[in-house]
């Protein structure tokens, strides 16, 4: 038994002088030690035999970390209390405190065991561990701790006995068990403010119980209290307390909105009064009524270019689409609805406006939609089954009246024409070259009329007093006597001049007209080219063609004058004709023999009551092409104009008489180009110049613009397979999307070759927010 | 050939432009179905080329037309990259990238109107406080705190705080007595969140915000407040005991105020405070703007106004001087809770905020219970770009100084200092937070991180910004019901109150270094730059 004083008279020991002492007898073989020390740290270790005896240390009044960093094999008795630390980093010493343990008591202990017979301060028991490959270590405690004990525990065991401390709100003090993570607090008694987030309390289970009642014995009777063991013995005063596993501890804060708003928020909602809300919630993406958008299959709602640009209207998309169904005949008699002369018009004089424009263009060439107009020249339609018994006169039997005639008879009612000349045609057989048109098809084509049940009268001159007698008689006229005066300025010496339409009408009489070596035309039109190319015919060896601004005929037309070796003079204005040719306002002199003047020509309307609306010697009807009751006019006697557009105003001016006729009220149909950015090209393949089929064949190429090719790209394209192709009893088909799956992506539309599917916002309302107003 | 003129319009010109791989795309046509601003659709390509595959020019033509998804070339319908498309794409196909050629600025002014937009200022992309941080860790000499164990009292005033030398006590007979009324302080959590209006927001992202702030309050003990915005209060809401954590705004466009007025017989409880809003940091000068896109019936019954752009005036009608704003904005709204709800204002920070300051803190009556400055990095719903842009004041230095105009007089604290203004811009209002506060702001103001919680996808680098279109993809900024119903309004608020669940935790993780255990107000020594500049402006330390 070492025996060391720390005190000597009024001189106190320093720690290092004590624990120098302390090694040093170690190292001279001491194992027993009994210290009276005064306050001195670290007393007890980490001390170690040379031939591994156990060391006992009896300690009285030791300083702080009495028994700190301890081994295996070292024992300590303090008698009496002990200041903080008691333990500290405990490796595997036995510490026996027989009065109070100070603050941290046992803080980082891994091994040992600590017994305190009093009360501990706070924070003890924290950051204890348990290193598997030893015994976990042991914190006994009689009485209570002071707050925030046990705080970090990462394993051992802690037993706090909670003797003599009834006074205690709390053994463990307040907010034990912080940051918990391993080991087991057992308390008997009052515990609270026990840290919920970190561990729980449970009552003790039979290896609790065990391990207890094992070890009471040994730790009452180091610290001398066995007469407690009755007391501490009843085990339902004694609970634990564990860390909470891993898996226990909430990875997020626990937050239930649903469950408030649904039992304690404002019920329905702070917006009940205004506002209809299930709070169901909506993907990105959905169908029916809440699609963003929807798609409609608008067949024809708008005209293809061709269409567009005819002022006849002729769908000539819907004639390839019916010969890319071989419906062949439907597609050659589908034209005739809109002009009997498909042969003499479009497939001969028409400059085919209708191919202008056409899509096709884009990719290589337009569809050859003038061509295709020949093909019905032998076609002809059904005559009408159901007799109106209205009479219609049509005056004048040119390509508008003969219009006229034709769609109006086939409505049944019994229509006259009344023609001043001796044969029918107006200017198709008057005035055109028959180098442009085939004699033999605008006979085919008249006849055509004819056979439709058309009356015509030829040599019948319309003055005043027929006219009246014609409008008595009919249930309603219609006035195209077109426009046959030529237009003449007065220049000096304009007697000199010879009119174009006289000249071309006289040709095609079969007449030989004498011209002079030179000739200048006067207007570069068509009918100025024609007068031009009449010229050469009879015989003219130079022809001049001058015009006060840049010539208006077509292309096509120029070209052929200037094949027979014709010249275009223009800017020219004539200031004067004479014998020698014609004086420009410059001063010049174009020679000629011969003057013709086409510069137009005006309507001859003094048959037609006095007091009949003129302007500038036309016609100005009303919006229905009426000029009187009863009494409709076409073609150039409202404005001088192209085949084309005559035979376009009389179908027009045909329904409404048709609709006078008949009671019904008369519109005229408004026609919407398809906006190009709605066709796709994409599908079509470039056809080259010498790959063009014939115009019959041309389907191939036509992109239907506005009107369903019925390709199926839509319904084999749409994602949800949304669209179906219905078939009406009729025969027609129809595209038609299921709402319940269409989530409005607008595939269709955007695969659609013909521009027939539109994507829509979807304007179905919904029903959400309200407004009340007060009641009245 | 195609007819493409130098002038017309092409995805180049846009300020996103879609980035898509057609080879993995299967046409499921989910993006144009998702895509709220019309900025994609399908549409068919030729794939048409002539090629020789023989032994010596052989030509042939090898054809294909290929649907695929394209972007339209359309100003008004150009993509704002919110990235819905990229969100449904099952294949990864598509998505927006932010094209830095972009001409839109000029191209959008083609209206020959100014540009319009909502979201936050998108020049202004340097902070302040990105160049600050906590730098005074206690450690030796002060104990730090442990910020999971100590208690901290995260709490600032919201009302006029009288000093004590003018609390009206005396003494008789050895006991304190109160004599008369003192101004209503309310003890608060120091962020509020901001006023964004019934208008501005969906019916379901207010309604989240709201239901939000009540759980924070009644199941987490955090007193967070939130403030109407300038369009009404629902009546439900006033007539519920939840009113407790209001505070209503009153703006110059009075917007919803008869609803509120008639609400009052009603109220089973005080609302929190009522804000006076002079002036916005996001735009000031601008006013309010509510776009008729955005004015559905309910907010046409909750405002009194039909169908149409409305616009709050910059300035309040029949208020010339500070003097008078006080005299009668103040007294009139103390007046009507009878005296019994603390009364704040609102301001766009601006070079004059500390003269404002200064006259607020001579107030005789005692009325001003706050004083909010917000600053150029806040958020709105809708303003001219041009405002948003080029008009306004950074608030940090400019609480700074109010701050310190306070204490030269020594009225700190006196009226609260609230800040706001692109609190949280990066993701941590926390931090922002705590740097306002050690600076001398009491708490700050949030908005723009509320909704970008509830699931905005919109940001400072000119992404979506369409909160003034009505075309909100996400639910929030609109009052579309195709839209509105897209959002979770119970996940948006379980966002938010995570959020600030986190942000709390955060709050302590800064004032435990720092050492206090209550709010650092003014701590401005816990500060450290490496800016030099802001060091001096700022008066903290400069560190290197």
């Amino acid at each position: 038994m070492y025996r060391i004083s720390t005190i000597e008279g009024n001189n106190r020991m320093s720690t290092q002088d004590l624990l120098q002492r302390i090694n040093d007898a170690l190292a001279a073989g001491e194992t027993e030690f009994y210290v009276e020390a005064s306050g001195q740290h670290d007393i007890g270790g980490p001390l170690w035999h040379p031939e591994d005896k156990p060391l006992k240390f009896v300690v009285k009044n030791p300083g702080q970390r009495v028994g700190s960093m301890c081994l295996p094999g070292t024992e300590i008795i303090v008698e009496g209390s002990a200041p903080a630390d008691i333990g500290w980093l405990n490796a595997g010493g036995k510490i026996i405190v027989r009065g109070d343990g100070g603050d941290t008591t046992a803080h980082c202990a891994a091994s040992g065991t600590i017994y305190v017979g009093g009360r501990v301060g706070t924070r003890s028991g924290s950051l204890m561990k348990h290193d598997p490959l030893y015994d976990p270590p042991e914190f006994w405690v009689l009485k209570n701790c002071g707050s925030f004990g046990f705080e970090f525990m990462g394993g051992g065991i802690a037993v706090v006995c909670g003797y003599d401390s009834e006074e205690f709100a709390s053994v463990l003090g307040d907010r034990s068990c912080m940051g918990m993570v391993g080991g087991i607090v057992y308390f008997r008694g009052k515990a609270s403010g026990i840290s919920p987030k970190d561990v729980k309390i449970a009552a003790l289970e039979e290896q609790d119980i065990a391990y207890l009642d094992g070890k009471m014995d040994d730790f009452l009777a180091s610290i001398n209290r066995p007469d407690l063991r009755r007391e501490l013995n009843v085990w339902s005063e004694w609970k634990k307390v564990v860390p909470l596993s891993y898996d226990e501890r909430p990875k997020k804060a626990a937050v239930d909105i649903l469950s408030f708003r649904m039992n304690e928020w404002v019920p329905g909602s702070i917006f009940g009064d205004v506002c209809t809300d299930d709070y169901a919630v909506k993907g990105l993406v959905n169908t029916d009524t809440y699609r963003l958008r929807v798609p409609a299959w608008e067949n024809a709602r708008y005209a293809a270019p061709c269409e567009f640009n005819c002022t006849a209207s002729i769908p000539s998309q819907q004639r390839f689409n019916l010969l890319r169904e071989g419906k062949v005949e439907e597609a050659y008699r589908l034209v005739l609805e809109y002009t009997p002369f498909p042969g003499s018009v479009c497939g001969a004089v028409c400059p085919n406006l209708c191919m202008d424009e056409c899509t096709r263009q884009e990719i290589d060439e337009s569809a050859q939609i003038g061509a295709l107009g020949t093909y019905s020249a032998d076609m002809t339609l059904p005559k009408p089954e159901i007799r109106t018994g209205k009479k219609v006169a049509v005056i004048g039997g040119g390509v508008a009246g003969l219009t006229a005639a034709w769609q109006l008879v086939r409505q049944g009612h019994d229509v006259t024409v009344y023609e001043g000349d001796d044969v029918m045609g107006g200017k198709l057989e008057q005035a055109i070259p028959r180098s442009r048109l085939p004699h033999d098809t605008l006979e085919k084509e008249l006849k055509r009329v004819q056979d439709m049940g058309v009356v015509f009268k030829t040599g019948y001159k319309v003055d005043r007093d027929k006219f009246n007698t014609l409008r008595a008689n009919n249930d309603a006229v219609l006035v195209a006597t077109g426009a046959h005066v030529s237009r003449v300025i007065p220049w000096p010496g304009h007697e000199r001049l010879v009119k174009g339409l006289d000249f071309l009408k006289a040709i095609n009489r079969g007449e030989r007209v004498p011209v002079g070596k030179r000739v200048i035309v006067i207007g570069c039109g068509n009918s100025g080219m024609d007068t031009a190319v009449g010229a050469y015919q009879m015989g003219a060896e130079q022809v001049t063609c001058i015009d006060v601004q840049q010539p208006a005929a077509f292309a096509k037309e120029i070209a052929h004058v200037e094949e027979l070796g014709g010249v275009l003079l223009w800017p020219v204005a004539t200031k004067e004709i004479t014998a020698a040719g014609i004086v420009t306002d410059k001063g010049e002199l174009i020679p000629g023999d011969t003057v013709i003047i086409s510069i137009g020509d005006t309507p001859d309307l003094g048959f037609l009551p006095a007091d009949t609306l003129l302007e500038r010697g036309h016609l100005r009807p009303d919006a229905q092409y009426r000029i009187a009751e009863g009494v409709y006019t076409a073609g150039d006697t409202i404005k001088p104009g192209r085949l084309v557009d005559a035979i376009g105003a009389a179908r027009e001016a045909a329904l409404a008489v048709n609709a006078y006729l008949t009671g019904a009220a008369y519109e005229a149909v408004q026609k919407a180009k398809i906006p190009a950015e709605k066709l796709t090209k994409a599908y079509f393949k470039k056809c080259h110049t010498c790959d063009l089929p014939q115009a019959g064949e041309d389907y191939t190429r036509c992109i239907s613009c506005g009107t369903c090719r019925d390709c199926q790209m839509c319904l084999k394209s749409c994602p949800e397979t949304a669209i179906t192709r219905m078939v009406h009893e009729d025969g027609h088909f129809e595209y038609v999307t299921n709402e319940k799956k269409c989530i409005g992506c607008g595939i269709c539309a955007g695969v659609c070759p013909c521009g027939i599917w539109t994507l829509y916002k979807n304007a179905e309302p919904i029903n959400m927010y309200k407004t009340f107003t007060k009641a009245q | 050939m195609e007819t493409v003129r130098t002038q017309d319009v092409s995805v180049n010109d846009l300020p996103w432009k879609i980035e898509y791989l057609p080879e993995r795309c299967t046409m499921c046509g989910s993006c144009v179905a998702t895509c709220t601003f019309n900025a994609i659709e399908a549409g068919m390509e030729r794939r048409s080329i002539t090629v020789s595959t023989a032994e010596g020019p052989e030509p042939t033509q090898r054809h294909l037309a290929t649907p695929v998804i394209k972007q339209k070339n359309s100003v008004a319908n150009h993509c704002v990259g919110c990235g819905m498309c990229e969100k449904i794409c099952p294949n990864k196909a598509i998505k927006p990238v932010r094209n830095p050629d972009g001409r839109e600025n000029l191209l959008a002014r083609s209206t020959g109107k100014p540009i319009k937009r909502g979201g936050r200022n998108n020049l202004q992309q340097e902070r302040t406080f990105d160049k600050i941080v906590i730098g005074r860790i206690s450690q030796m000499t002060d104990p730090s705190l442990d910020s999971e164990r100590h208690t901290f009292d995260i709490l600032a005033p919201f009302g006029r705080v009288l000093p004590p030398n003018e609390l009206p006590f005396s003494t008789q007979n050895g006991e304190l007595h109160l004599n008369g009324q003192i101004p209503p302080v309310r003890w608060i959590y120091p962020i509020i969140f901001s006023d964004m209006s019934i208008g501005a927001l969906s019916t379901r992202a207010w309604e989240a915000i709201a239901m939000a702030t009540a759980y924070l309050n009644e199941k987490h003990h955090l007193p967070v407040r939130m403030c109407s915005g300038e369009g009404g209060m629902p009546v439900k809401l006033m007539e519920s005991e939840y009113l407790q954590y209001m505070i209503i705004q009153i703006a110059s466009g009075h917007f919803g105020w008869n609803r509120i007025i008639k609400a009052m017989p009603k109220m089973k409880v005080d609302p929190a405070g009522i804000l006076i809003k002079i002036g916005q940091g996001a735009k000031p000068g601008d006013g309010g703007l509510l776009p008729a896109a955005k004015v559905a019936e309910h907010v046409q019954a909750i405002r009194g106004v039909p169908k149409a752009d409305l616009l709050s005036p910059p300035n309040h009608q029949g208020l010339y001087s500070i003097e008078e704003s006080v005299q009668k904005m103040h007294m009139s709204l103390n007046a009507a809770f009878k005296f019994r709800v603390p009364v704040a204002i609102k301001c766009a920070a601006s070079a004059t905020s500390v003269s404002v300051y200064n006259n607020l803190l001579r107030d005789p009556y005692r009325i001003c219970g706050g004083f909010f400055l917000d600053g150029i990095q806040g958020g709105t719903g809708a303003a001219n770009e041009i405002s948003l842009d080029h008009t306004g004041h950074p608030v940090v230095s400019k609480v700074r100084e109010c701050y310190q105009a306070a204490v030269k007089q020594g009225r700190q604290g006196q009226i609260p200092l609230w800040a706001g203004g692109g609190i949280g811009l990066t993701g941590d209002a926390a931090a922002d937070a705590m740097k306002m506060i050690c600076l001398g702001a009491n708490g700050v103001f949030i908005g723009k991180i509320l909704i970008q919680l509830c699931g905005c996808i919109g940001n400072e680098h000119g992404r979506c910004n369409s909160c003034s279109t009505g075309l909100c993809p996400t639910g929030i900024c609109t009052q579309d019901p195709r839209l509105v119903k897209r959002l979770d309004i119970d996940k948006a608020a379980q966002n938010i109150v995570s959020y600030i669940l986190a942000l709390d935790s955060e709050m302590r993780k800064m004032m435990a270094p720092i050492g206090n255990s209550s709010l650092p107000v003014g701590r401005s020594d816990a500060l450290v730059t490496t800016d030099r500049a802001i060091a001096d402006k700022l008066a903290i330390q400069y560190t290197c």
